[in-house]
């Protein structure tokens, strides 16, 4: 938050306290006050304090959690990589930080996908040995390691290696982004929008949900090859912002339709006690920091 | 053993005392174990209430099938665990609100020390806002003070579950005296129905496990079902929802199906093994009810004891989709 600092009781300067009175002595925030911390909403804090020496501590505590391998864990206590690598990535972009911990956790992201895009399922695939409800070819993100691709990491991922692809580019980064990007087309809804990754189940159609969707468009900002077939995920934001009961809905809706150069209404109410989503609330207001998750000009 | 109103209300009556004498600093309690497996020759009770809709009654009901269960949640810390994987409106995906509600106060009522509710969905990331949907946050007094989101609950990794060098599980599971799986009595399209056992699926931490729990598909849906219900099925009692049930192509997109009871006790195969027979399922049939059977808990007729009412009259065939459809008890 460079230049003017926000009313307190604006709804950007209402979310903002609420994150500088509620962080952990260790840096971080927790998913609700007082708890321990963990990386999502310390990310989502962290990026919606950009600037303030309170990013500063976070990032701290965050570069502790990186693994050896190049991924971060989700917890101090959780010894597991994480999607949640992909938040950092985009933290050390924001900070404009390109040195090794970027690069071994942007390396790391490469190197991660689904296994159900393993050589055994493409293989089993392609000889109709067994049946998918998705392209297993294209290769996505996991949640964790061992575990099959969803939206919601995939879109983390494109998100950061997007960014990443201005300074790191290389082959391998461009066909993972070019993949996802393919990936998550091909797991929409029949309604146009996404909900966790599978668009039917047993052959029966599953509806999409509105943060899911929101999250898609985010990733898929700068495709302006798609934007016709992007149209029913537009009015599905459209509507679905003004019709969610979820904060956390209507805030993901409001970043990806300000990434997509659109108006979103204003969005409203007090803070929520989940500090994850009081983070991405944040982000949403129309002077917040949404622009961290911009990927426009940077696609592979 | 039937138990008629005149013996209920007393029990009732006298549970109820005891409870308020212990909020009021009275007696105290043995702790006591609330589940186990029977022994050789033994039988484990099953309670099944009718329960003709979610009316003021329902506390009536509930609180004489835990009596007839003879559960003891005194000074206990329970930790009430209902289904709200998802939510669609067109459908009843859910534990009822009234049912949760209900379960709050009578577990208040019989001096449990403190009673949350806690989940974790499967599906959606926002769970207070499914919370909303379901009118929980609406129609239960003070939702958010007693609610735990158990997706982002602080964690406590265990050692060796279902194969696993280390799994995290949250901290209000690991610390509760009692779970009470308030589970939905429903079919499901992967493991042939989805009741008490299954209803553990939203213990997992989505923090680390994602939106869905995909680890528990790589472990196997009817492994981590009873892994899950080796974990916790010792200090856990069931109360199934069977008041509206759904038919079909459970969990999510099913279609209601009235069977008019509540399905209580402390042997979790056993109530689900009643649930599926009064589905018109055959429980021996059933992945993880064959897995769970005489290591969990037992699923033959003749080894749980039917107090409440008889079976054979509540029976009603849920539809079954046609991948299951060789789970249709004769």
């Amino acid at each position: 938050m460079a230049g003017l600092i926000p009313d307190s009781k604006s709804y950007l300067g209402a979310r903002l306290a609420l994150l500088r009175k509620t962080q952990n002595s260790d840096g971080g925030w927790g998913y609700f006050a007082g708890k321990s911390s963990w990386l999502e909403p310390t990310a989502y804090a962290a990026l919606a304090l950009a600037g303030e020496p309170a990013a500063d501590r976070a990032w701290k505590l965050l570069s502790s959690w990186q693994l050896p391998d190049g991924s971060w864990k989700p917890a101090a206590e959780v010894q597991v990589s994480s999607w949640g690598t992909s938040l950092c990535a985009t933290i050390a972009i924001v900070r404009n930080e390109w040195g090794h911990p970027l690069q071994n956790g942007v390396k790391w992201l490469v190197g991660s996908s689904g296994v159900e895009s393993s050589w055994m399922n493409v293989a089993a695939a392609r000889l109709r040995l067994v049946k998918q409800e998705r392209d297993v070819g294209l290769k996505c993100w996991p949640w964790k390691p061992g575990n099959s691709g969803w939206v919601e990491p995939t879109v983390h991922a494109l998100v950061a290696l997007k960014q990443a692809s201005a300074k790191l580019s290389s082959s391998e980064l461009r066909s993972r982004v070019h993949m996802g990007e393919a990936q998550l087309m091909d797991v929409r809804s029949r309604d146009g929008g996404w909900n966790y990754g599978s668009p039917a189940a047993l052959g029966v159609n599953l509806p999409s949900y509105p943060e899911t969707t929101a999250l898609a468009l985010v990733a898929l900002q700068g495709r302006h090859d798609l934007r016709s077939d992007l149209g029913k995920a537009f009015d599905l934001a459209r509507r679905q912002v003004g019709e969610t009961p979820s904060p956390m809905a209507r805030a993901w809706l409001t970043i990806a339709m300000r990434l997509h150069g659109l108006k979103p209404e204003e969005l409203t109410g007090d803070p929520q006690t989940d500090l994850m989503i009081t983070g991405v609330e944040a982000l949403a207001a129309p002077e917040g920091n949404y622009h961290v998750m911009r990927t426009a000009g940077a696609t592979a | 053993m039937n138990s008629n109103r005149r013996e209920f209300l007393a029990l009732a009556g006298a549970a109820s005392v005891a409870g308020f004498a212990g909020f009021n600093g009275g007696r105290g309690a043995q702790p006591k174990a609330v589940s186990k497996l029977p022994l050789a020759g033994q039988t484990s009770p099953v309670v099944v209430v009718k329960a003709a809709s979610y009316s003021k009654d329902l506390a009536d009901a509930m609180l004489r099938g835990i009596l007839e269960c003879e559960l003891d949640v005194f000074g206990k810390r329970v930790l009430l665990k209902p289904n709200f994987v998802e939510f669609d409106p067109n459908t009843c995906i859910n534990t009822d609100v009234a049912v949760v509600a209900t379960a709050l106060e009578v577990f208040r009522s019989l001096g449990a020390a403190d009673v949350r509710i806690g989940e974790g969905p499967g599906h959606r990331r926002d769970t207070l806002a499914i919370a909303e949907l379901t009118r929980y946050r609406s129609e239960i007094p003070s939702f958010d003070d007693v609610f735990v989101d158990l997706n982002r609950d602080d964690v406590t990794g265990v050692k060796g579950f279902a194969g696993r060098e280390e799994f995290y599980f949250p901290n209000s599971v690991l610390s509760a005296d009692i779970i009470v799986s308030l589970a939905k009595m429903k079919t499901h399209h992967w493991a042939g129905a989805t009741l008490s056992m299954k209803n553990f699926f939203g213990l997992v931490p989505g923090s680390i496990y994602g939106w869905p729990k995909n680890e528990l598909h790589y472990i196997g849906i009817d492994t981590a079902i009873v892994e899950l219900t080796r974990a916790f099925g010792p200090k856990s009692f069931a109360l199934v929802d069977g008041v509206v049930g759904m038919e079909g192509n459970g969990p999510i997109q099913g279609t209601r199906k009235q069977a008019g009871v509540l399905v209580m006790g402390s042997d979790l195969a056993a109530v689900d093994a009643t649930c599926c027979r009064i589905m018109g399922i055959d429980p021996t049939r059933v992945g993880y009810l064959q897995k769970a059977a005489d290591q969990l808990g037992v699923i033959e007729e003749s080894r749980i004891e039917q107090r409440g009412e008889a079976i054979a009259g509540l029976r009603t065939n849920f539809e079954l989709i046609k991948e299951f459809s060789q789970l249709r008890l004769a």
